[in-house]
């Protein structure tokens, strides 16, 4: 079942007002929060008075101080139903909330400017499926060696060695300067920053540069950020 | 014609498959969450229309029968307590003969366009952009010059497209300080890695998914680009973190190799985690098995990781830790190993 003003679908409390279904919200919204009383108020509950004081608190704390009234004349969504669900109900709600659409898609990704394909355009891409190397060999036999000698080598450091090819990784690609640009600082390891302001300063980039060594001065002084 | 993740890709030994979704909205409709029973019904007829029929078969959910439901959600079209067929009247699946190339309706956003692929293979993007392109051309697309195609989540809002990898890292799980170091280099990329599990599953495998993030700010030859890049570096790391530990701990690694394929292919009774953490050590130490005792190919392997991954139902449902369940799930590995020797 379905609210029939706002049409978002109705899992806990169903509001029958005049032969109309309202979500909470909805009724609220239409002043009929009479409706949305607890029961237990109409049993005489003693503790009622309590309770409705806590609930006006609880109303308080959720007072609008901003424009979190606005609502989409289309759809009927409101800015704090956005900002709870993440999802707009229409296109026009884009409109509507522009300035919190943008704020979010900034949040989320860094940047809100659209740089994709058009409708019925085919992307310019060239991507192709990238050649691994295939690395996948059988091991060399090692018969004929001190196996119990390399047995106990093997015992003695394997933690070590098995961490090695992920440190290759990371040391093999030096980071570009575009990659600094785009990256989130505080997921930058320490060694990163610091061959990071070098890049950023070789490239004349003084204000990437003075972020990623104040980033690495915050650790050292105060710890770890990650 | 054999089902999509049945074929073999590149780089199987590391890369699952590959997944292109693209999505978009009609105009003159309410997105998903407002849209009523009324307009929903319109608005799938319209879709239903644009569909090319002579590659599509499928349609309304709620005609799916139990079959086809299995069927989709082992094909990785429904999640596996498919979630997606809830209110199925206003939900419609579409697929193609070997469901590599999907169209759902009514979940999340109006249309997804899903291509996927076994193995490494971003001509998914290609494949999905083209049947994109054609639903485009036929339906009139919410698009904006400043946001581009609009979305209910505004995480979508902009290409509309995520690229997946689902992949498989037992040695870089095995490895100390792996995931995290892996994590961080997913970070750098503007990527994003989590393990492979439903919503309130607790992950139960050594199989990550890789998905891009961003949708604005960047052209879909970016995303693919840097998703090659990332890629190829997971598929390096965890082929030299398996070569590390096939040599480091021969013996040792050698030893579990053979245990986990006796636990898989003699076991009456095999719980989910125990057949997907046995699987990872086979695709562990596959390539430096020296015995020649055990013939198992990748596609097998695979096969058997995605069966049991997809299988319905959840591992926190107690009907899939149930015995019967065990039991069932034990005879089909041992079934599908027997024809592999």
């Amino acid at each position: 079942m379905r609210c029939e003003r706002c049409g978002k679908e109705l899992t806990n409390r169903i509001i029958k007002i005049n032969g109309v279904t309202y979500c909470e919200n909805c009724a609220r919204l239409m002043g009929y929060d009479r409706f949305l009383r607890d029961p237990s108020d109409l049993l005489g509950n003693p503790f009622s008075p309590l309770d409705e004081i806590a609930s006006s608190l609880m109303q308080m704390s959720e007072l609008d101080f901003g424009n979190s009234t606005l609502t989409c004349p289309k759809c009927g969504m409101t800015l704090r139903e956005f900002e709870n669900e993440g999802r707009v109900g229409c296109i026009e709600c884009y409109n509507t909330f522009n300035d919190n659409i943008i704020r979010e898609m900034f949040k989320q990704q860094g940047n809100s400017e659209y740089a994709g394909r058009l409708p019925s355009q085919s992307a310019d891409t060239e991507a192709k499926t990238a050649e691994v190397q295939v690395t996948r060999k059988p091991l060399p036999s090692k018969a004929g060696s001190d196996e119990a000698e390399q047995d106990n080598k093997q015992e003695s450091k394997p933690e070590k060695k098995a961490e090695e090819p992920a440190k290759k990784e990371d040391s093999k690609s030096g980071l570009t300067l575009e990659q600094l640009m785009k990256a989130d600082i505080g997921m930058l390891s320490d060694e990163d920053l610091e061959k990071g302001i070098k890049v950023a300063a070789e490239a004349e980039e003084y204000k990437l540069a003075s972020r990623l060594r104040d980033e690495l001065k915050g650790r050292k002084e105060g710890g770890s950020n990650v | 014609m054999s089902d999509w993740y049945l074929k073999e890709g590149k780089d199987n030994d590391v890369v699952l498959s590959t997944k292109a979704c693209i999505v978009r909205n009609v105009k003159g409709y309410n997105f998903m969450p407002r849209l009523d029973d009324k307009e929903c019904q319109s608005l799938l007829e319209t879709i239903d229309k644009a569909i090319d029929k002579d590659t599509y078969m499928g349609g309304n959910a709620a005609q799916l029968d139990k079959e086809t439901i299995t069927r989709l959600t082992r094909l990785q079209i429904l999640g596996r307590e498919a979630s997606q067929l809830v209110n199925p009247e206003r939900k419609a699946f579409y697929y193609n003969d070997d469901v590599s190339l999907s169209i759902t309706v009514g979940s999340g956003e109006h249309i997804t366009v899903r291509a996927m692929a076994q193995g490494h293979d971003i001509s998914v993007y290609k494949q999905a952009e083209k049947e994109a392109i054609e639903l485009e051309n036929k339906l009139d697309i919410a698009f904006s010059d400043n946001y581009g195609f609009l979305t209910s989540n505004v995480r979508l809002a902009g290409t509309g497209l995520k690229i997946l990898y689902t992949v498989s890292l037992p040695a870089i799980s095995k490895t100390e300080g792996g995931i995290a170091a892996l994590t961080q280099r997913v970070g750098q990329y503007e990527w994003t890695i989590y393990p492979f599990a439903e919503r309130g599953e607790i992950a139960d495998s050594d199989v990550y998914i890789i998905a891009s993030v961003n949708t604005q700010g960047v052209t879909e030859d970016e995303v693919l680009r840097r998703g090659e890049m990332l890629i190829s570096d997971v598929i390096k790391a965890e082929r030299a973190c398996r070569e590390e530990i096939a040599s480091s701990k021969k013996e040792q690694s050698a030893d579990i190799y053979g245990r986990s394929y006796g636990t898989l292919r003699y076991a009456n009774i095999i719980s989910r985690s125990e057949a997907l953490q046995a699987l990872g050590w086979l695709r562990l130490f596959h390539d430096y098995d020296e015995s020649g005792e055990i013939n198992l190919s990748w596609k097998t392997i695979d096969k058997l990781t995605m069966d049991i991954l997809w299988e319905p139902g959840a591992p926190s449902r107690k009907a899939s830790q149930s015995v019967a369940s065990q039991k069932f799930r034990a005879r089909g590995i041992r079934t599908i190993l027997k024809g592999d020797e």
